[in-house]
């Protein structure tokens, strides 16, 4: 029998007038999966995240975090999850130890060891005051806050800010260590090279609304593919241009990049009415992906 | 009420109220030496009903009239309302504009009892300054010559603390209600000085006496602590405005979003 999807939304809504908000949400996170959610600035990821947390109540809809209603059982939600804000602030004048104190109390405590492997893992400065430590040393008492409870579901909101890519990576492996442990993350970001790295699947969220939910490599199956034709002369563009399904050419010298969508039988025929030296397959990237369902629904 | 909530909001107020605590003790010490070289003079002073009023209403000439007007009628309200006031309205509001609050809120711990231990907290700052007020009279009127009797000097240190109660249960309520910081100091300092000047010209016009029942001067000191003792009903009244508001505070924050 399947475990109960971790995350559940329905028709979750968040209207803050004006067209910004969040927008008739359906959406599933499933267990032990690390789920990317991605998005321009203002596209509701943060807002869904608060309204998973119940910091904020939906104006319609509902969702239902660890088999809890997020408004009605928050607080059996809230002692399971771990949050990282995407504003990350912390009383200034404590030191950092100080600070996980405080909200190892809250959780009416927390095993030391954990904090104190988190701490060293990713280097945190836990003895000065908070307002002395630069955003990156912040951001690590953030994580470490996160994790030290080792929570069932992690709600992340852009995880990575301001850490340096030693750190990244520390924090990239410990995401993998949860995730193979049976627990859930639920990142968002902006940095699609993080979320390309980490996630199983991953949610494109504009202007409020989901636009896409799948995996990523289901997201490349249906994506534009892109070859490069090495000739040994070069080539009429134009040849390729006029073809069935082709979406775009690159010419560069002997060099022509095609971009096309389904069959790559006409491409393939047409290059070989020339000498070819090399046939190199281009697979999309993460931001090809990103951008294109960005430019199609802001042209829909 | 969270322990550690309440806990941790006295202890980043700690120094902002021992020194309050100790500035006001240093005043009154002064006030006390003062006296005997100006208190008959300024004593012999005839000023209008309405400034005498809004001084306290006291006799300069008597050790008690001094320590009502430059004490219980300014200095002590002015500090102990100040602090609880911006002491309320940072440790809700000012938390949430500053982002803390959501990060704390995301934590196992319902709104309610998180401004309930705020509300502890701000008692026990406006306790700590009380308690600085009251060895602040007993060192000031020792050095003025005696003549205030410590029951009378306790009784007004105990209804400066229930003023303090008031007045930061009322920056706490605007505070947790709305999550608008410069709303609830400006508000709650409104009312405060609002409630000053009612209490102080409403009795001048006999149609408009009915209003000092509105202030909370009135039951601060509306009986003249230093001279009748702890005023029972003030004390009441005060105390469940306080508890009222505290309620409006913690109901509050349960019905709406955290604005950050």
């Amino acid at each position: 029998m399947s475990t109960p999807p971790v995350i559940v939304t329905s028709g979750l809504t968040k209207n803050y007038g004006s067209g910004r908000g969040l927008f008739g949400m359906d959406l599933e996170v499933r267990e032990g999966e690390v789920f990317g959610f991605l998005g321009p600035n203002g596209a509701g990821k943060s807002t869904t995240m608060r309204l998973l947390l119940d910091l904020i109540r939906p104006t319609s809809g509902s969702a239902r975090v660890l088999g809890h209603d997020t408004v009605r059982g928050s607080l059996d939600i809230r002692r399971r999850v771990g949050f990282l804000p995407g504003d990350l602030a912390l009383y200034p004048k404590l030191t950092g130890r100080k600070m996980l104190d405080y909200l190892a109390q809250l959780r009416g405590g927390v095993d030391p060891r954990t904090r104190d492997a988190l701490v060293e893992r990713f280097g945190a400065d836990i003895d000065r005051p908070i307002r002395e430590l630069s955003t990156g040393n912040r951001q690590k008492l953030g994580l470490v806050q996160a994790f030290m409870h080792e929570p069932e579901l992690l709600i992340l909101d852009e995880p990575i800010a301001g850490l340096d890519p030693l750190v990244q990576q520390s924090f990239h492996a410990l995401l993998g260590e949860v995730s193979a442990q049976g627990r859930t993350v639920f990142l968002s970001s902006h940095t699609l090279s993080e979320v390309e790295r980490v996630t199983h699947r991953l949610a494109i969220l504009r202007q409020g609304q989901l636009v896409v939910v799948d995996s990523l490599e289901n997201l490349r199956k249906v994506a534009v593919q892109r070859v490069e034709i090495e000739f040994a002369e070069p080539v009429d563009a134009d040849e390729f241009r006029a073809l069935r399904g082709v979406t775009e050419v690159h010419a560069d010298g002997r060099t022509v990049t095609v971009g096309f969508e389904g069959s790559a039988d006409a491409v393939v025929k047409a290059a070989a009415t020339h000498e070819v030296l090399a046939l190199r397959p281009r697979e999309e990237d993460l931001e090809d992906i990103f951008l294109r369902y960005y430019r199609s629904e802001s042209a829909a | 009420m969270s322990l550690p909530v309440a806990k941790l909001a006295l202890r980043l107020r700690l120094p902002a109220a021992v020194s309050a605590a100790i500035g006001l003790l240093a005043v009154m010490a002064a006030v006390g030496a003062l006296f005997p070289s100006v208190g008959h003079t300024i004593g012999s002073l005839k000023v209008p009903k309405s400034v005498a009023n809004l001084l306290g209403g006291g006799d300069y000439g008597t050790i008690t009239g001094w320590f009502r007007s430059e004490i219980a009628a300014i200095y002590g309200p002015l500090v102990i309302g100040a602090l609880a006031i911006t002491g309320a309205s940072a440790t809700t509001a000012g938390e949430e504009e500053d982002r803390i609050l959501g990060l704390v809120l995301a934590h196992p711990i319902r709104r309610h009892r998180l401004v309930a231990a705020k509300a502890v907290a701000i008692a026990g700052i406006v306790l700590i300054v009380a308690l600085g007020s009251w060895i602040g009279l007993i060192v000031g009127v020792a050095v003025g010559g005696g003549g205030i009797t410590l029951a009378h000097m306790t009784a007004l240190a105990v209804q400066l603390a229930f003023f303090g109660f008031a007045t930061g249960a009322l920056a706490l309520a605007l505070g947790a209600g709305t999550g608008r910081r410069s709303l609830a100091t400006g508000a709650a300092a409104a009312v405060g000085i609002l409630g000053w000047l009612i209490n102080s010209f409403a009795p001048l016009v006999g149609a408009l006496d009915w209003m000092k029942y509105l202030s909370p001067f009135y039951y601060y000191a509306g009986h003249d602590p230093l001279t009748h003792g702890v005023y029972i009903v003030g004390v009441i009244v005060l105390g469940l405005v306080s508890l009222a508001l505290t309620a409006v505070g913690m109901i509050g924050i349960e019905r709406r979003d955290l604005r950050a």
